[in-house]
């Protein structure tokens, strides 16, 4: 009995964490299928009355449209509410947003694989200094990091470019992607480094042909990481893009909510977008985060 | 194909340890080296640095007559057996062996039939397809070894390859080592703790202490001959007893208490005559005979240990307790008094401070 009081807990209580952590996701695809008067009914409907995929329509037709103070009210006719002046950004600010987190994940890996391998497996002087300095530049708080990254940002000459976004980015991705990697290589028993040597790997071909494919749920677990910090850095990008030529899509959904007048299914709509390529990259890199691929290398 | 010389070899790590210092030794090609010592002696280090795996960071490495101080590992034609197998466990079995040949471009074809052919000697065929993880560890052991052999290296690098299998395999897969000399024809260094795996594949043993040799020559060398009572107290078993005594009658006897024993001439030729003189006295325990004549030992038995065939004596003999193995045909019981011959043709005499064998002059 003890036993069941016990499992009856555990459940309810992981059930209420997911009700907490699930309940404004589900809001978020709810809405973004509803029309506007519905989102403001009260109480709210969880399951809409007429689901609806106008609001992702009018986001993708809103690219030909200019919203003016006097053209607002014209509206949508597809949602009946406003559409936000800066609508037709969106669209290719995902695609400003994709390119930049996919530059960001390819170049943070190039970077930090071979560092991480350098630093954990090959004995050189102030090796562990380095990773300390490494990790203690991510203890300042980006805040902080803004003005000089403007400047560096300026002077370059990378302002309202993706570049300074890259750039940034890699610079806040780096030492956490390293650091992830550098605890997993050095979790490998150095012996496989060194029969890889002995069986005539150079230290480059010992990384590539034994390290990354043994690394690879750390490596997913890294390239998770760097993707959506790049996906959903807001500050950097706010300071550093000006013009829809690089701004990225959580500046410009952000505009939505200081425009003349909120539309919410628009905004939900949008969100849901934004929340797409996460969850993809989640799912293909699933079945790669397995545990146990290292079992068997050493006696035991 | 290769003769490996090192020349005054030291091994500092960068933490400032000093694991080797002025290491000098020649192994012949095709010769079987047993590095031998107790944990921590740097013997592993030693393989290291033949191997590449480490920078020497004095002295010179010679193959044959090249230097090869800082050619990378992967520029050695060695292969190396490891303390922990170190198997790839992202491979196949199949794989883990032919790794080697493939990263130096053998044919597919021929990396097949020699993949296949070791996995034949090594009886482990029917595992080809699995996965480390899904071997036991007497044939992750197996495929450790396949994975060097198929190399057919200039030189063979084990590093205590059989030192967590159980004791039945260990002395198989000796015999199977010993056998893999015999065909390979290479040179072989190999690792180890075990004094009876060193006595029966070495053709010569290294015996090591704290990065310092103490004494290279073949088993009988080592064994009949030891340099100091490390080399002497580190083989046999039970090891060999010690007695602390002096010389007397110029250098004809040593004397302990009660006890005085003639030694033979040879023994007291090579020592000197020098009346007093701190020695020890060591005797194998195999080294005594209950039904013998001549030098006898006389003491109390204070425990019987049965060991199959034969079994150990504790014998306290002028104060200290001394172990020596007998025949089960002795019929003896604690707390009885015994006589034992010893053959003081087989004694060594060390000084007693150093340590130092007095037989080599
Ligand atoms: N990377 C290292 N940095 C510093 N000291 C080291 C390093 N590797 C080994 N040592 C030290 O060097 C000495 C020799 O080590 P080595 O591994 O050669 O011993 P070993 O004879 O192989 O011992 P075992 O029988 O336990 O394997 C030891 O005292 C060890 O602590
Ligand atoms: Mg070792």
């Amino acid at each position: 009995m003890k036993g069941l009081g016990r499992n009856v807990l555990l459940f309810t209580a992981s059930a209420l964490f997911l009700v907490y952590v699930l309940a404004p996701v589900a809001w978020l695809v709810s809405s973004s299928v509803q029309q506007e008067a519905e989102i403001t009914s009260r109480p709210p409907h969880w399951i809409p009355r007429q689901p609806t995929l106008e609001n992702f329509e009018a986001i993708f037709q809103a690219k030909e449209k200019k919203v003016t103070y006097e053209t607002r009210r014209a509206g949508d006719p597809a949602t009946g509410g406003y559409i936000p002046s800066t609508a037709r950004d969106l669209v290719p600010s995902m695609w400003n947003s994709l390119i930049v987190a996919v530059s960001v994940v390819v170049l943070n890996l190039l970077v930090a694989v071979p560092a991480a391998y350098a630093m954990a497996k090959i004995r050189y002087i102030g090796r562990s200094t380095s990773i300390y300095f490494m990790l203690t530049t991510r203890v300042i708080p980006d805040i902080a990091l803004v003005v000089p990254f403007f400047l560096f940002i300026r002077t370059f000459g990378l302002l309202d470019h993706l570049g300074s976004l890259v750039i940034t980015y890699l610079a806040i991705t780096i030492p956490f992607s390293v650091f992830i990697l550098v605890g997993y290589f050095e979790s490998l028993p150095d012996e496989l480094d060194k029969a890889a040597r002995v069986d005539g790997c150079s230290r480059l071909q010992t990384l590539l042909r034994v390290y990354v494919p043994l690394a690879m749920p750390s490596l997913v677990a890294v390239v998770l990481f760097t993707f959506l910090t790049s996906w959903n850095e807001f500050l950097l990008a706010l300071m550093f893009t000006q013009t829809p030529a690089s701004q990225t899509m959580p500046i410009v959904v952000a505009s939505f909510a200081s425009d003349f007048t909120i539309s919410f299914s628009f905004i939900n709509a949008a969100g849901v977008l934004a929340v797409v390529p996460p969850v993809l990259m989640a799912v293909v890199f699933e079945r790669y985060i397995v545990s146990g691929l290292t079992a068997g290398a050493v006696k035991g | 194909m290769a003769r490996i010389r090192l020349e005054s070899v030291g091994k500092r790590y960068p933490n400032g340890f000093v694991a080797l210092e002025e290491l000098s030794l020649e192994i012949a090609d095709r010769e079987f080296v047993v590095l031998l010592g107790p944990s921590g002696c740097g013997k592993s280090t030693t393989l290291n640095l033949i191997a590449g795996l480490e920078d020497v960071t004095a002295g010179s490495l010679y193959f044959d007559s090249t230097l090869m101080n800082v050619v990378p590992a992967h520029k050695r034609d060695v292969a190396m057996v490891f303390q922990s197998y170190a198997l790839y466990p992202h491979k196949s079995v199949y794989e883990n062996i032919a790794f080697g040949l493939r990263m130096r471009g053998h044919p597919r074809a021929e990396i097949e039939s020699r993949v296949k052919d070791a996995a034949r000697s090594l009886e482990i065929e029917p595992l080809l397809e699995r996965r480390p993880h899904q071997l036991s560890g007497g044939q992750r052991q197996r495929v450790a070894l396949g994975r060097a052999l198929v190399r057919q290296p200039a030189a063979f690098l084990m590093d205590e390859p059989l030192s967590n299998l159980d004791a039945a395999l260990r002395i198989a897969m000796r015999a199977e080592i010993k056998k893999l000399h015999h065909t390979m024809r290479t040179t072989f260094v190999y690792v180890t703790h075990d004094q009876a795996e060193a006595l029966t594949l070495a053709d010569r043993i290294v015996v090591m202490r704290e990065g310092v040799i103490q004494q290279i020559g073949s088993p009988e060398e080592i064994y009949d001959r030891p340099r100091n009572t490390f080399v002497a107290s580190f083989l046999g078993n039970p090891p060999i007893n010690y007695l602390e005594g002096t010389l007397a009658a110029d250098g004809a006897r040593f004397v302990r208490g009660g006890l005085s024993l003639a030694l033979p001439p040879e023994l007291s030729k090579k020592i000197g005559a020098e009346n007093g003189r701190q020695v020890r006295l060591g005797i194998r325990a195999e080294d005594v005979d209950p039904r013998g004549t001549g030098e006898t030992l006389q003491g109390r038995i204070s425990s019987v240990l049965p060991v199959g065939s034969d079994q150990f004596l504790g014998v306290e003999v002028e104060g200290t307790t001394l172990f020596f193995r007998v025949g089960r045909e002795l019929r003896a019981a604690e707390g009885e008094n015994v006589a034992l011959s010893v053959n003081m043709n087989r004694a060594q005499i060390f000084d007693s401070s150093s340590g130092a064998s007095l037989l080599w002059k």
